[in-house]
Parts: C-alpha cells; sequence; structure tokens
C-alpha cells in the first residue's frame, strides 16, 4: 500500500477499460508487473483502475492487439499538478506576491503608543526611537528587542525612571514612568507680606521676616504684616557719630501665615416653594449623523414629540476613519421626561436653606483655608412669596498676602 | 512419484515447521473484520465484478461473495479487496 501512496507524486492515472471481461485485461497488466489499484466493475463490460503515470506506455502496448478499448478518465498527482500550475503563471506570481506582502506587512511596526509620560518627554522618547529605526512603517528585522530598547531608552532619556517596552505583534507598547526631578527653589525675591483684607489677626506663625502686628490686632487692606526688610545690626557703628545715620537692612523673602477674623455681608432670596424636577422614566432616543451645520435624523426618521418637561442630554461623537476625522458627527440625543414637583416650606426652613447656600458660596470663593465661624441674620423681610435675607458671616482665613520690595535699580 | 513429491512437502511442514503456504503454493488468505481481505499467492484472476471474486489457485477456484467489491490493489500475486464480504468457497477443480 505504501507504493499507492508514493505515486500522487510520481502522478497516476484513471483508466477505463471497455470490452468483454475487462477484467482479464487488467490480469494481463498485473502479470507484466503494473500495479493497479481501486479497481472498481460498474457495469459487466466496463472497469475502471488507477495505474501510475510510468505504466501508462506498457498499458497501451498491452492494449495493441486486444479488443479492449482503454479511455483515460482522470489525471492527478505531482507531475500534473505542476503543468496545471505552469499554465496559470499569473495566479502562480500573485501567489507569491501575497505571500511576500503579507510577511512583509506582518513584519513591519504598525503603531508605537507611548503612555504613562507628559507629552514632551513623549515627544522625546518618539524621536529616540525613530532614530533606532522604532517607528510606524520599519521593518523588524533588524530591530533590537524589546529588552535591549529598553536599556537604550534608559540610557538616552534621562527623564526617564524606568521605561516598559513590549512588543506585542506588529505594535510597540511602551510605559514609561517620569523622573521627578526637583529643582531647588530659586531663592524668593525680597518681600513684604501685607493683609489682603481687613480684620482681627487671631494666630500667626512667622517662617521668614520680622512680624509688624500682634495677635488681637485690628489690620487694615494693605497693612504690612511681615515685612521683608530686617535692620541690621552694625556691630562697628561708631558713637559720636550723628544718630539719624542711615540704617542699613537686610532684604529677605519674608514668608508665613497669619490668620485672621475677616467679615461678609450677604444679600439672599429664598423662595418659599422650592422646585425641582423629578425624572418619570420615559425617555427617547433619537440618532443623527452631523455634517457641518446639517444634521439628518437616522433613527427615528420622523420627528418625535418632545415631553411637556424634559430633560435632553445631548452626545457628540465625531467619526473617525482610521486617524482621520472629518466633520461628520454622530449626534445621541436622549430626551429624559420630568415632572416638576413644588414643595412648600416654612420660613425657618427657607432662612436655614438661604444660610446655607451663601455659606456655600462664600467657601468656594474662599478656599479650603478658610472657616465660617459665626453667621448671624441680621435682617429679614418676607414679601411676594420670597424671604429676603441680609446675613452678616464671620470668617478665620489666611489673609497674607506677597508684596515685593522694590529695591528701586 | 507426484505422491511422494507432496508426502515430502507435508512432512516438512509437519516437522520442520515451514509455513504452508510457501511450500505447498496454496494461497494465503488475510481477512480484517468482513471488508478487508488480503489474498496473495493466487494463480490468476478468474472473474471479478461488484459482487463476486473468483481467483485460480493450485487445485481449483477461490470464490469470494458479497457487495459493493473493490480491488484496493492488484499485484501479479496478491490482491487486496475491500467490500463487504459474506461467503469464501473453495471449489475444487
Amino acid at each position: 500500500m505504501k507504493s499507492v501512496k508514493s505515486s500522487y507524486i510520481s502522478g497516476f492515472v484513471e483508466i477505463e477499460v471497455t470490452g468483454k471481461n475487462p477484467e482479464n485485461f487488467l490480469q494481463q497488466c498485473a502479470r507484466n508487473g503494473i500495479m493497479l489499484w481501486e479497481i472498481k466493475k460498474p457495469h459487466t463490460e466496463q472497469c475502471t483502475a488507477r495505474i501510475q503515470l510510468k505504466d501508462v506506455n506498457k498499458v497501451r502496448k498491452l492494449r495493441r492487439g486486444s479488443k479492449f478499448k482503454i479511455r483515460f478518465l482522470d489525471k492527478q498527482g505531482i507531475p500534473f499538478l505542476k503543468k496545471r500550475i505552469s499554465r496559470k503563471k499569473p495566479l502562480l506570481i500573485g501567489l507569491f506576491l501575497s505571500l511576500f506582502l503579507f510577511f512583509i506587512l506582518s513584519n513591519m511596526v504598525w503603531q508605537v503608543t507611548v503612555t504613562g509620560v507628559p507629552e514632551e518627554l513623549e515627544k522625546k522618547i518618539t524621536d529616540q526611537l525613530t532614530s533606532y529605526g522604532v517607528y510606524p512603517g520599519a521593518l523588524s528585522f533588524t530591530l533590537e528587542s524589546p529588552n535591549q530598547i529598553q536599556q537604550l531608552l534608559l540610557e538616552d532619556v534621562p527623564e526617564l525612571l524606568w521605561v516598559g517596552v513590549d512588543k506585542k505583534g506588529t505594535s510597540f507598547y511602551l510605559e514609561g514612568v517620569e523622573k521627578l526631578i526637583i529643582e531647588k527653589d530659586e531663592p524668593a525675591a525680597p518681600r513684604h507680606l501685607i493683609a489682603d483684607k481687613s480684620g482681627v489677626i487671631q494666630s500667626m506663625y512667622v517662617r521668614k521676616g520680622l512680624a509688624q502686628v500682634t495677635v488681637n490686632e485690628v489690620v487694615e487692606k494693605g497693612e504690612i504684616l511681615v515685612s521683608g526688610a530686617i535692620e541690621k545690626l552694625n556691630t562697628n557703628r561708631e558713637e559720636g557719630e550723628d544718630g539719624n545715620e542711615e540704617k542699613e537692612y537686610e532684604l529677605v523673602a519674608a514668608d508665613g501665615e497669619v490668620v485672621a477674623t475677616t467679615w461678609y455681608r450677604a444679600e439672599v432670596t429664598v423662595p418659599l416653594t422650592a422646585e425641582h424636577d423629578e425624572l418619570t422614566g420615559n425617555s427617547k432616543e433619537t440618532y443623527r449623523i452631523k455634517f457641518g451645520s446639517l444634521s439628518i435624523p437616522i433613527w427615528p426618521l420622523t420627528r418625535s414629540e418632545s415631553f411637556e418637561h424634559e430633560l435632553v442630554e445631548t452626545d457628540e461623537h465625531q467619526v473617525n476613519i482610521f486617524g482621520w476625522q472629518p466633520s461628520i458627527y454622530f449626534l445621541t440625543e436622549k430626551r429624559q421626561e420630568t415632572s416638576p414637583k413644588y414643595h412648600e416650606r416654612s420660613q425657618e426652613e427657607a432662612i436655614q436653606a438661604g444660610i446655607r447656600q451663601v455659606k456655600n458660596d462664600l467657601l468656594r470663593r474662599l478656599g479650603n483655608d478658610a472657616q465660617i465661624i459665626t453667621e448671624k441674620v441680621l435682617h429679614e423681610t418676607t414679601e411676594h412669596g420670597k424671604v429676603n435675607l441680609s446675613l452678616y458671616i464671620t470668617v478665620e482665613e489666611n489673609i497674607a498676602a506677597r508684596q515685593p520690595i522694590n529695591q528701586g535699580d | 512419484m507426484k505422491k511422494w513429491h507432496l508426502r515430502l512437502r507435508n512432512l516438512m511442514v509437519d516437522y520442520l515447521a515451514l509455513p504452508s503456504d510457501v511450500l505447498l503454493e496454496l494461497p494465503r488468505l488475510t481477512m480484517i473484520g468482513n471488508f478487508h481481505l488480503y489474498i496473495e499467492n493466487h494463480k490468476g484472476l478468474e472473474t471479478y465484478s461488484d459482487t463476486e471474486l473468483k481467483l485460480k489457485t493450485t487445485n481449483g477456484y477461490v470464490q469470494i461473495l458479497g457487495t459493493s467489491f473493490v480491488l484496493k490493489q492488484m499485484l501479479p500475486e496478491e490482491i487486496l479487496l475491500e467490500g463487504e464480504i459474506e461467503e469464501i468457497k473453495y471449489i475444487p477443480e
């Protein structure tokens, strides 16, 4: 049976023998050393069999002088395949070309992604990578291994603390960690600390400079709190010279915190009926495509009825075709039905709401350091269903502001 | 004379444990289940069809009956038959 399988390589043909008792002819063939296989007899006067390509001439010789007829039905095997392929050269060339292209394209770098680092460092890394030959479109035969690239990058980009280079198929993924280079603060210019607002000083913490005020002192806006000009102790000052000699100052950058109590007045109007919207759960979505200023609905095609009260959310998504962004947008509009709810509140509740609102506004304006100490309602009136409040608020906050000392030159 | 020859051969088979098919020129049939039959040492194909295979042997015929017969391989003295084999008969001359 081995010879049957190997005959595919040398080629074989299927023959059809017609005549009376065709098996006799096959028997004759076998006796002459011709190997036959897959012998079938579909009709009494017809047999099909397979023979090796090299035996075809022998069979022809045997047929001569006999009353059998031979027809060749099928040709199989590599010799025939070769002949067939050589007739279809363009196909063959195409096949090789496609294999070649596939090989080349799959060995190209298609994408280099750098993550985890600021943009300017990213630029630096990509430039460096380009100099190593790692850029979209480069062939990856000659490239160094990811480990070597990692080493090179760490050597050549000093800002990098660590970089991970990962090659996944045709893409390079780089993850970097920037080295935080802490620069020493430049020596600050000489300055005073002055009051930003008027207030009563609660506590002081002076890091540098000479305090000009004390705790519990009332300061006006613009007053110097901590002076940056410190009088020099002149050790070799000579006695006898006139007293109003010019004092020498050492100029420093005053630094510190001055926490003072400040006051604010606020007017606020609070309606007695509060209104808020509740979602009913009914919603409609519409999808549209926008070209410039023209928008075409995709679904639903007809303009849907809007709700009486509604909340509309619009999501714009720019179409991206392989990095090319034409000014085509995909819009998703979600309309949610709401129902307004009215809530009556007492005057006391309205006042509390007003105070809360003012406090929040104030804290937002002053920042996190500020602390509200007390709030007091100075005046309240109720008219047309609204409460008008006049509030007085005490706040503790850092009032120190920097003011550079003008040195004249 | 011929009887004497045969008797010697039989003796050799019995006492020297030589394979009988080689010495006595008898066909050797190897069967796998009922679908493969390997016949060696036959003396020629007598009839072959979809349902019957008749082979000449030294002293008679071997007839194989069944359905959907295909000769998987045919060499001068060997045949591999494939199909549903139902009967194997020896027909003396």
